[in-house]
């Protein structure tokens, strides 16, 4: 509670004293994809390599029904939420059938797929020239067209998805995802359908995801097929690696300095992500827990002296 | 309790447990004993639900089970163990045997409520500790318990489900003599509570425990009886307790 406590006030504070409330903003929304897709990762042990299928599949939903259907924008962002959890749900039933490195690839052809349909279907996505011509975001009549109050909407919604996440961890369901985990025989052998929970969890992670993606495409009102290419899904791996998948707060941090460094370090040098590699293998190499598990022993060792 | 007829695994052209009929009574421990390659285990596995017979069936409390698979045999009072340890490792031990214990529950779904606040999963968890002793290590984490613990804690995540019948499966191997006996020992005051279906390749260790034992060699039924009339048996002798009886 006390962490959680920590990253609100964190959060509230962020744009006072850093005036980049855009890219605070892609922080939150990336961080939310980095956790959905940790779910997976941390807590059921499989690897998706296709987080950004979800992402994108919510991002063109909910700019759709933003631009066509002029819906609000809380409507807008459920529908992308539920689409994103509907599209992992489909393939993370289809992935799980693959055991081990198996599934992980079927999870990195879906998003290939995914991509290849949203490059194709310039009715819905533009294309490669991406999705414009969004309505700015407003709220019940009021107008969040303001980088800051667009950022606090943002916040608001992520720091209650996040919630949510840690009630999901801490509950029976949670628990089961982690007995799969640790060892899915004995799992199934104690009288668990294994494959429900995990479709459920693909399912949950998806609708996340597809949150993510909803409030990435209000952000700049435009949806580049970024969202859902394959490069996405890959830093969403780099950025969770980094910040550590030992904690549901590790992939926030892994996120927020991924987000920082690549808009950062891509201004000085084009050749940043040689720089950024670097410390990913440093961190991957010897720092098993991430950075949030170097934070982690830090803050323990100082709560004991 | 459990009855098996004419029960068939074939791989290939190798059959590896051939028309077996084992009928287990209540409220006793049955032992399955042979040597290496008797088709133990793969019998084992067919009772449990690993692995589909191919051919004969399986009874279990007057139900049929051939064609069910292990997890739906679980749920009806079927609790196996396995040859090799079998635990959730970088989980505590409590909560190795709370998960046990939360699958007998419709809460698996629960995505709102706190997993460590199910008081009657606790008490079933903490009841399964109590009675294999090892209440004193819950807080550890699995893989830092002792090879014997670890054996013990398998055995409590099979009685946290709440089985009718226990299926064991060479419970002792691997394990150093104190520990194989410190296990069978537990097993021995389980099996006051418990229909046991033990498969064991050390006989010794069976013999003092069992109210009846089935010898399998070659994928079929050698023998079966008392203990004594094991021991009297000539084939028996011939086949697997030469060396040491």
């Amino acid at each position: 509670m006390t962490r959680f406590a920590v990253l609100v006030v964190v959060v509230a504070l962020a744009p006072l004293v850093l005036h980049y409330p855009e890219l605070e903003t892609q922080i939150l929304t990336f961080g939310l994809l980095a956790v959905a897709f940790n779910l997976l990762l941390g807590e059921m042990g499989f690897l998706s390599f296709g987080q950004a299928t979800f992402n994108g599949v919510g991002a063109y939903v909910a700019a759709n029904a933003l631009i066509a259907a002029h819906a609000a924008l809380p409507l807008a962002l459920l529908a992308g939420l539920v689409a994103g959890g509907a599209s992992a749900a489909v393939i993370g039933a289809l992935a799980i059938t693959g055991r081990g490195v198996y599934g992980v690839m079927l999870t990195f052809a879906f998003n290939e797929m995914a991509y290849y349909i949203a490059f194709q279907w310039r009715d819905v996505t533009g294309g490669d020239n991406g999705l414009r011509g969004i309505p700015s975001p407003a709220l019940f009549g009021l107008s969040l067209d303001d980088a800051t109050r667009y950022y606090y909407f943002t916040a608001v919604v992520v720091l209650l998805a996040f919630a949510a996440l840690l009630r999901i961890i801490d509950s029976p369901f949670g628990a089961v995802l982690r007995a799969i985990r640790e060892n899915e025989d004995r799992a199934r052998a104690i009288g668990f359908r294994v494959r429900r929970y995990k479709i459920a969890a693909f399912a949950i992670s998806g609708a996340l995801s597809g949150l993510a993606g909803g409030l990435y495409a209000e952000l700049f009102r435009f949806v580049p097929l970024q969202a859902i290419d394959l490069d996405t899904s890959t830093n969403v791996v780099i950025a969770t690696l980094l910040g550590g998948i030992g904690s549901p707060y590790g992939p926030l941090l892994g996120a927020a300095i991924f987000t920082v460094l690549s808009n950062s370090l891509s201004h000085v040098w084009s050749h940043w992500p040689l720089v950024f590699g670097l410390i990913f293998c440093a961190v991957v190499l010897f720092f098993r827990g991430g950075l949030w598990g170097i934070a982690d022993r830090w803050g323990r060792r100082a709560a004991h002296a | 309790m459990l009855r098996t007829r004419e029960l068939t695994k074939r791989f290939g052209a190798h059959v590896a447990v051939d028309a077996v009929d084992i009928d287990v009574r209540p409220g006793t421990l049955h032992a399955i004993i042979g040597p290496n390659g008797a088709g133990k285990t793969t019998l084992f596995n067919l009772l449990s639900g690993e692995l589909r017979p191919s051919g004969g069936s399986i009874e279990f409390a007057d139900c049929d089970v051939t064609r069910l698979d292990a997890t739906s045999r679980s749920h009806l009072g079927m609790g196996r163990s396995f040859q090799r340890t079998n635990v959730f490792p970088k989980l505590t031990v409590f909560e190795n045997v709370r998960l046990a214990a939360q699958s007998r529950t419709d809460q698996s779904f629960a995505l709102w409520r706190t997993a460590a606040s199910l008081p009657a999963v606790n008490a079933r968890a903490e009841a399964a500790l109590e009675e294999i002793g090892l209440l004193g290590h819950r807080a550890q984490l699995a893989s830092e318990l002792a090879g014997g613990d670890q054996r013990l804690l398998e055995l409590a995540i099979t009685l946290a489900t709440d089985p009718v019948l226990l299926l064991l499966d060479e419970p002792s191997q691997g394990l150093s003599p104190e520990d194989a006996r410190r296990l069978i020992d537990r097993i021995g005051a389980l099996a006051a509570r418990y229909t046991i279906v033990l498969i064991e390749h050390n006989m010794p260790l069976v013999m003092g425990l069992s109210d009846e034992i089935t010898v399998m060699n070659f994928g079929r039924i050698l023998a079966h009886g008392t203990p004594a009339e094991i021991r009297a048996d000539p084939a028996v002798r011939a086949a697997y307790l030469g060396k040491t009886a």
